[in-house]
């Protein structure tokens, strides 16, 4: 089976037109996250969650309304996953949190309540991994910039980079933009932080490829102008990026619609996150190299001149 | 043939590994079932006698091989089977309100605590220093001192520096003791596979798997130690009750089988009796029967009235029946030394026929650590509690010893001690405890000072109990029961007899628990119920999998045989992952799974770059070897790089995330570096064996060698 035979398709040509919708994209992304900002989960900004189920029927304002009776007022509360399970965000930690959930099992008890998690964080312990988060995900960027400087060349590394920032910050768009439609529950927490931390792996690994048969072809073909390089490196990795995109996908998608709430918001922050990265490798991050080329460093990467190679390499 | 062998052996041998690092998974797993079922017919079992003796059954039979299992098997976190995840973290504010004097504490004090704990809220700062700078604002002022609500015991003129470094010494020794606290109490209740690590300087991390009751646990957890010092009461008198608990449960054991209440009529012996711990304590101390029998035949002519009742009787049928008649002191080691003797000259193992024959002495006992349960069941009951005498507790020893048998199976046996209940001195008296070298003998011993109040009921308790033995209890267990050599005055005492500096460093842990309060409080706490383990749980493991089936369908379908080399690659991948996982103790969370299903795609990934560049060859025409080859050549650099950029992200995610996103880094981790091999060197070692084995195409599911696709 085979899914392209030699394929040759004008990516490069394209490039300016991606570019721009591309900055369409991020500047939405932007606004999306400015205009309604993230919404942290308790790994981040402290308080208490408690994931309960209940056998009979009810319904979220029901759910509500018992408990302000029983002067239990949760900042939140949304189904879990299945029927019949809700999440119950709180603000209180400590000793009040342990009250709350006494008087939460005693006030349902009709409804036959069990509680499926509780997760209490110190106010103080949100703002530390809030801060290990933060830095987590930029020490992994620069790492990145350092390894692809190191192995390919400084204009590549910071094509790699600005492919995953633009990743990332899409990525957190989508988060944003999901979350606001109410469609799946995306708070950040530390799940969505590691998923975002694999997307950034996946995004550079993805561009690392193309980067290498990029590499490989410039001493192969001396002599051919960089943008057709590039471009038939494009089109040489394409069956592989398809393939690996669509195993990735299939794995992703089965566990955005079937593993449930607790890795739910993983799951669709890699698909997001592969699905931007696979386009970013060829849009943004060889985009960028050949106009940092043909700008910055003034080398005529579409004509048909030998010495301009030379010039390339240096 | 010959030529494959070493490609064989490069596909075998991981794929044993992986199988050999499993095995213990699989039969801790096996184990676990059969241990339900048991439990499941000791849970039917009509009294609780017999369903004792059910469990009992199974301890005996899988007991030690499910241990050995489950310590070698691949642990689930908690998120995959319920449980409780603790952060703890000491209250410094707590302990300097609770070491501060508490007749001198007044409104002053409370003011700088409170104003203390409003800034500490929202710094990073030391809290002790936040306490010293509202303490020069607050309270300096109003001519108050720190010495004013602080004694150290040292020198009366302590330095307010001195204090101050005090202060932190103490929080930060806190966590130690709190540590060691946690840990005996998470240890006696009983949960399996706890873990408690310390984390950083003043945090400790629980896990608590398969924990129901987290009201209960938390109070556990957070209630502070109390450290006792009780007079130990192992005496006749104790010894004597202990006879009477024999006759107690005899007479007990022939009611419930119908027998009339005549002694003679025993002769019915049922096996269950002769249970594994009752012959264990046997086998184990009979190199000093001979001991034993001296005393026996010695009392047999000072005191005609207590002839021997089994004269006559064969050996074996001797001790038959002498487990029979004494159910109680045969479940442990009793050792007896005469008044007046040398502390050395134990008898080990004394046995007496009944409660006239003890006598006066002073008494060791020793117990399997499988049996306390049993013995302390029995010593709590209503009817065995009215013999024993009324102002006396049995405490266990905190530490066990450890003997081998003669197979080399290693056995717990614990000390325990008949304390008197009203504790002679309380641990807030203590002041410092300090584990040393004795500069004579260079051997370890622990120094402890206590306040003036604490020395002077400390001389009067020490004087009136010479030669006598005060045990050192925390948490209700005995952590050392020291012989009072002489009266102590002035407070400064010093325990000798460690084994080891280990040892001597514990008992100052468990003495400085006195003389500061290690409150924690919980910083972070996760509940996984466990029905969210057994439903959305399984679903998730459930779509990982079909995920898994999926992919190795696709690449089957689309690489052909080459695609099946793939998927065998895949698969001792990943089980060479949950193998090596195994092997380090990793644990498997859910995000861990996650990984693994990562891993996979990055191993899919590895292969899918190998094989388009063979078809590139192979349509170059190139034959197949050599495009073999050339594909694995030229698409290593990529995969390589491709690689390390994802180990470097799962560096990164190990050492700033916690808990579930470090078990995802670990898995993803573990896997790249066993993608790096299978991907590379297995589908490789497949492809040549097949070329080996004469066969001259290998499908690579290109359109023009695959005719069924």
């Amino acid at each position: 089976m085979q899914f392209f035979k030699k394929p040759n398709i004008d990516f490069v040509g394209k490039r300016n037109q991606f570019f721009i919708i591309s900055s369409i994209l991020i500047g939405l992304s932007i606004l999306l996250i400015i205009i309604f900002g993230f919404r942290f989960g308790i790994d981040f900004t402290g308080g208490t969650e408690i994931a309960i189920s209940v056998e009979k029927n009810i319904t979220t304002d029901e759910l509500r309304k018992i408990l302000a009776q029983n002067k239990i007022v949760p900042d939140e509360i949304k189904s879990y996953g299945e029927k019949n399970q809700f999440l119950l965000r709180l603000k209180e930690v400590g000793e009040d949190a342990n009250r709350i959930e006494t008087t939460l099992l005693s006030s349902l008890k009709d409804y036959s309540i069990k509680i499926l998690k509780k997760d209490t964080i110190g106010p103080k312990i949100g703002a530390e991994l809030r801060f290990q988060a933060v830095i987590a995900v930029l020490l992994s960027i620069i790492a990145m910039l350092i390894y692809i400087g190191l192995r390919f060349e400084f204009t590549f590394g910071l094509g790699a980079i600005i492919a995953l920032v633009h990743d990332v910050i899409f990525t957190l768009g989508m988060i944003v933009l999901f979350d606001k439609l109410g469609i799946i529950n995306l708070e950040i927490n530390q799940g969505i932080v590691a998923a975002l931390l694999t997307v950034v792996g996946y995004s550079v690994n993805d561009t690392v490829i193309i980067f290498d048969r990029i590499r490989e072809n410039r001493e192969k073909h001396k002599g051919i102008p960089f943008a057709k390089i590039a471009n038939l490196s494009i089109n040489e990795t394409l069956s592989r990026t398809i393939i690996t995109v669509l195993t990735v996908l299939i794995v992703l998608l089965v566990m955005d619609f079937f593993s449930g709430p607790v890795l739910q918001g993983f799951a669709f922050t890699m698909t997001v996150g592969v699905i931007v990265g696979t386009y970013s490798s060829i849009y943004i991050a060889t985009s960028f190299v050949l106009w940092y080329m043909k700008k910055v460093k003034k080398i005529n990467i579409e004509e048909d001149i030998a010495k301009q190679t030379v010039a390339a390499k240096a | 043939m010959k030529k494959s062998i070493g490609k064989i052996l490069l596909v075998l041998v991981p794929l044993i590994i992986a199988l050999i690092l499993l095995y213990p998974t699989y039969k801790a797993s096996k184990l676990e079932k059969l241990k339900q079922q048991y439990l499941e017919q000791a849970r039917k079992a009509k009294n609780p006698q017999d369903s004792l003796e059910i469990i009992e059954k199974f301890e005996k039979a899988y007991g030690q091989e499910l241990l050995d299992a489950r310590a070698n098997r691949i642990k689930l976190g908690l998120d995959l089977r319920g449980g409780m995840y603790v952060t703890l973290e000491v209250d410094v504010l707590k302990m300097l309100e609770e070491s501060a004097q508490r007749d001198a504490i007044d409104d002053i004090f409370m003011e700088v605590l409170e104003k203390t704990k409003q800034d500490a809220k929202n710094s990073d700062e030391d809290v002790v220093d936040i306490f010293k700078r509202n303490f020069d604002q607050i309270a300096r002022p109003k001519k108050k001192f720190l010495s004013d609500y602080y004694d150290f015991g040292g020198s009366a003129a302590e330095s307010e520096e001195d204090i101050i470094k005090k202060l932190k010494e103490n929080a930060q020794e806190s966590i130690d003791q709190a540590l060691q606290v946690i840990r005996q109490r998470v240890d006696k209740y009983g949960i399996s596979e706890p873990t408690i690590q310390k984390i950083g300087q003043r945090r400790i991390l629980l896990e608590l798997p398969g924990v129901t009751n987290e009201r209960e646990m938390r109070q556990l957890i957070q209630t502070t130690a109390r450290l006792e010092f009780k007079l130990v009461r192992n005496d006749e008198n104790l010894v004597a009750a202990f006879y009477k608990i024999d006759e107690l449960l005899k007479k007990e054991k022939q009611i419930s089988k119908g027998l009339p209440n005549v002694p003679e009529d025993t002769t019915k012996t049922s096996p269950e009796l002769k249970s594994a711990d009752t012959t264990k304590a046997q086998s184990i101390t009979k190199d000093t029967t001979q001991a034993s029998n001296r005393i026996d035949t010695a009392k047999q002519g000072e005191q005609p009235d207590t002839t021997d009742p089994y004269a006559g009787l064969s050996q074996e049928e001797k001790s038959k029946r002498y487990l029979e008649d004494h159910p109680f002191t045969t479940l442990f080691i009793t050792n007896f030394l005469p008044p007046n003797a040398e502390r050395t000259q134990y008898q080990r193992d004394v046995r007496f026929y009944n409660a006239s024959q003890v006598p006066k002495g002073e008494y060791d006992f020793e117990i399997f650590e499988d049996v306390w349960n049993k013995f302390e069941a029995i010593i709590n009951r209503k009817e065995v509690r009215a013999l024993l005498p009324y102002d006396v507790e049995i405490l266990r020893g905190a530490k066990p010893n450890i003997v081998k048998d003669n197979k080399g199976k290693e056995f717990k046996i614990y000390s325990f001690y008949a304390l008197k209940r009203e504790p002679e001195l309380t641990g807030e008296v203590i002041t410092d405890a300090i584990a040393t070298f004795d500069p004579t003998t260079n051997q370890p011993i622990v120094t402890m000072s206590m306040n003036a109040d604490g020395a002077d009921k400390w001389a009067r308790i020490t004087g009136a109990n010479i030669k006598k033995r005060i045990a050192i209890v925390l948490d209700n267990l005995v952590y050392s029961a020291p012989v009072v050599q002489q009266k102590i005055v002035g407070g400064n005492s010093q325990i000798t007899g460690m084994s080891s500096a280990d040892e001597a460093k514990l008992l100052k842990i468990v003495l400085k628990a006195g003389a500061l309060k290690a409150p924690v409080q919980i910083i972070e706490e996760r509940i996984v119920g466990p029905s969210l383990g057994e439903d959305s749980i399984q679903r998730g493991v459930q779509s990982l999998l079909i995920a898994a089936i999926l992919v190795l369908l696709f690449m089957m379908i689309y690489y052909s045989l080459a695609g099946i080399y793939a998927n065998v690659a895949v698969i001792i991948n990943v089980l060479l992952i949950i193998g090596i996982m195994a092997a380090f103790q990793g644990t498997l969370t859910l995000p861990g799974i996650a990984g693994i299903i990562l891993t996979i795609g990055m191993a899919v990934d590895a292969n899918v770059l190998i094989y388009e560049r063979i078809r590139e060859e192979l349509e170059k025409g190139r034959s197949i070897r050599s495009a073999i080859d050339e594909g694995y050549t030229k698409a290593l650099s990529a995969i390589l790089d491709s690689n390390i950029t994802t180990f470097i992200t799962g560096l990164i995610l190990y050492f700033f995330g916690t808990g579930p996103i470090q078990g995802f880094a670990m898995t993803l981790m573990i896997g790249i570096i066993t993608t790096l091999f299978t991907a590379i060197l297995i589908s490789k070692a497949l492809f040549q064996i097949t070329l080996n084995l004469g066969k001259t195409n290998i499908s690579f599911g290109q359109p023009k060698a695959v005719s069924s696709l």
